[in-house]
């Protein structure tokens, strides 16, 4: 057995004790992180900051959803916000025209946008890397010109308002604390579902075409079929988060909704958190969504925001591609006695390990 | 049918000018495999640098080639020697991307910091000046803009063939390993590419400010149609890219006759859906591009 031997080397004195010291800051981080999230709205910021939490919460929300794509199969797409848009406007025109209840429609919404998101996703998911990006933006600019020029059923560029699903009577500093906690909730759905997935054999067979997709195919791995498996429950809880955005916000703009920036904020985010982690994305929206709203508080409508943007997306692909969870990691692993004591998943083994599960399913050995 | 006539000149005319800027957006990838998204950002840069200088200056605004030509190939060459070069080759397209986006970024939010986002639009004195042939009317600007076009097209035509230079290029394009077996530097000529790139942007720039309103965020009505054009002409292939644009840019002046200015723009991103399910490596683009 390969495990066995390779698990074998772990020096025995003082390493436990350092894992548990590290799994132990890992845990307090994760905890702290989740008792300051439930905490802030207790602490009596104002209507405004408050509405900052519920904008940077949403940011996380599309930033996860986002990394399904991105962190499983490596595929940037940068214009998600075409499912973030998409979901909006299918919950204000469910709420609107056929009278179905904001909550009903919030979950209707995710359905129509991840039943839409099947051929988008079989068209672009047939090319890889420039095409596929491409695609991706295209898509944005596609539904950009359709909901500002379909101004019959959308709106077009007058926008279109969406009733607030407590009624007028529920004052904003109210509002915002409950949006706040829904946000929250659609995130920690989001968290468990891309942590489920992560440690799934389909997890495996996803981050093996990550990898080197060509090397899993020839594994049996059934790779166009798993990416879009994963590009459909991405697109579900992308619209998900550009849903209950609508909700809070109460208007929508084909501008904003079918915005090239607000998908690379998405990118951006998570690219600085860290794709391959469950908690990146989060992490990076945190930080992106407080200086974007930092730099808008403080600069106003310049466009001091968009060269601040670019140049901090410039610095994180330059130098930080892998992000910054993954790097504090890299960190912590100097504490580890040795190496070999916690073994990486190379691109081999989880191509091997997905295709020998998926083997074992169909009964070959 | 005079409606007809006057759709198809116009496409015709605009079609050159996609062409010239696909043409250099397809040689990034060709040479590179950078996906360059901040080219249009490029484009709109130099319509922006061309109106100032007619604006202060009085001269006429195609004089400022002399300027932007050069200086934007020695900014391609240095933003590959700086930055693309910098990046890691298994990950190269991707993170291209990424770079370019922010480039593009960038110079869109200086744009809007120097000039502000007001419309500006070049007063010539041949700007309202328009001919008829053949029942079509002809805006002169137009017309220097598409010969602008066609010179800078042949000119980078002659480079691609004739020189020695080109050999290189085309060579790297084809088969870069075997180019660089074979004694090319191949990190010369992906730098020497990439400056050759924006200068077409500085002259696909100088026509369009003959003739459109600019404003910074403009280049993201450019960067889809010519994505759309490249992917559908074939990543890499400059005849596909050329070919692929005066079709497209065709089509969309007649569609705008039954469609409407809007809608007619659609045509770049159907036909991209339908090049991507039926002929996923373009009509041009070798089986290469779809790994990329």
């Amino acid at each position: 057995m390969r495990n066995a031997s390779d698990t074998a080397p772990t020096t025995d004195t003082g390493a436990p004790t350092v894992l548990r010291v590290i799994r132990g800051i890992q845990i307090l981080a994760v905890v702290g992180a989740v008792v300051g999230v439930l905490v802030f709205p207790l602490t009596g910021p104002g209507p405004f900051i408050m509405s900052v939490g519920v904008v940077i919460l949403s940011y996380a929300c599309m930033a996860t959803g986002w990394n399904f794509v991105g962190g499983f199969t490596g595929y940037i797409s940068l214009g998600h916000a075409a499912f973030t848009g998409l979901g909006g406007y299918a919950v204000g025109l469910l709420i609107l025209r056929a009278e179905v209840s904001p909550w009903l429609a919030l979950v209707l919404a995710a359905v129509i946008v991840a039943v839409l998101s099947i051929p988008i996703g079989f068209a672009s998911l047939r090319v890889r890397g420039a095409s596929f990006v491409i695609m991706s933006l295209a898509l944005v600019l596609i539904m950009l010109l359709v909901f500002q020029s379909w101004s019959d059923v959308t709106g077009g560029s007058n926008g279109m308002r969406v009733p607030r699903p407590f009624g007028p009577e529920v004052l904003r500093p109210e509002q915002h604390e409950r949006f706040y906690y829904l946000h929250v909730a659609l995130l920690v759905i989001m968290l468990l579902a891309w942590w489920a997935i992560d440690r799934s054999r389909f997890g495996a067979g996803l981050k093996a075409i990550r990898e080197d997709e060509d090397k899993a195919q020839s594994l049996g791995i059934p790779t166009f079929n798993y990416k879009l498996a994963v590009y459909v429950i991405s697109a579900f809880f992308t619209a998900m988060a550009g849903g209950l955005y609508a909700l809070w916000f109460g208007f929508l703009d084909p501008i904003f909704q079918f915005s090239i920036l607000t998908g690379s904020y998405m990118v951006l985010m998570s690219l600085l958190g860290g794709i391959r982690s469950l908690f990146g994305p989060a992490l990076g929206a945190a930080i992106v969504g407080y200086a974007i709203e930092f730099f808008k508080a403080q600069y106003g409508d310049t466009q001091f925001h968009l060269v601040a943007l670019g140049l901090l997306l410039g610095l994180v692909v330059l130098f930080m591609p892998e992000g910054i969870l993954p790097s504090l990691n890299r960190l912590l692993d100097r504490l580890r006695p040795s190496a070999t004591s916690i073994r990486e998943e190379s691109a081999e083994d989880l191509a091997t390990k997905s295709a020998v599960l998926v083997g074992d399913k169909e009964g070959t050995p | 049918m005079d409606l007809f006539i006057q759709s198809l000149v116009l496409g015709i005319l605009l079609g050159g000018l996609y062409a010239l800027l696909a043409a250099g957006l397809t040689l990034y990838f060709g040479v590179m495999r950078v996906v360059m998204i901040a080219h249009s950002a490029f484009l709109i840069l130099a319509a922006y640098l061309a109106w100032w200088f007619t604006t202060n200056t009085g001269l006429d605004p195609l004089l400022s080639l002399v300027v932007t030509v050069p200086l934007f190939f020695v900014v391609g060459v240095f933003v590959q020697r700086v930055l693309i070069a910098r990046l890691k080759p298994a990950t190269l397209t991707m993170m291209s991307v990424l770079l370019t986006f922010a480039i593009a970024l960038t110079i869109e939010g200086l744009l809007g910091f120097v000039f502000s986002g007001t419309q500006r639009r070049i007063q010539l004195p041949y700007s309202g000046a328009s001919f008829e042939v053949f029942g079509a009317r002809i805006a002169v600007v137009k017309l220097i803009a598409f010969a602008l076009a066609a010179v800078a097209l042949a000119a980078l035509y002659f480079v691609l063939k004739a020189t020695r230079f080109g050999q290189s290029l085309r060579a790297t394009i084809q088969n870069s390993e075997a180019a660089a077996l074979v004694g090319i530097d191949t990190k010369k000529v992906a730098g020497y590419g990439f400056g050759i790139g924006l200068a077409t942007a500085a002259v696909g720039g100088t026509a369009l400010a003959l003739d459109a309103t600019i404003y910074p965020s403009l280049h993201w009505h450019w960067i889809g149609p010519l994505m759309a054009i490249i992917v559908v002409g074939g990543l890499g292939s400059v005849p596909g890219a050329a070919a692929a644009a005066m079709v497209l840019g065709v089509s969309q002046s007649l569609l705008q006759i039954p469609m409407g200015t809007t809608w007619a723009q659609t045509i770049f991103y159907i036909v991209l859906f339908a090049t991507l399910v039926f002929r996923p490596h373009g009509f041009f683009g070798g089986r290469l591009a779809q790994r990329f």
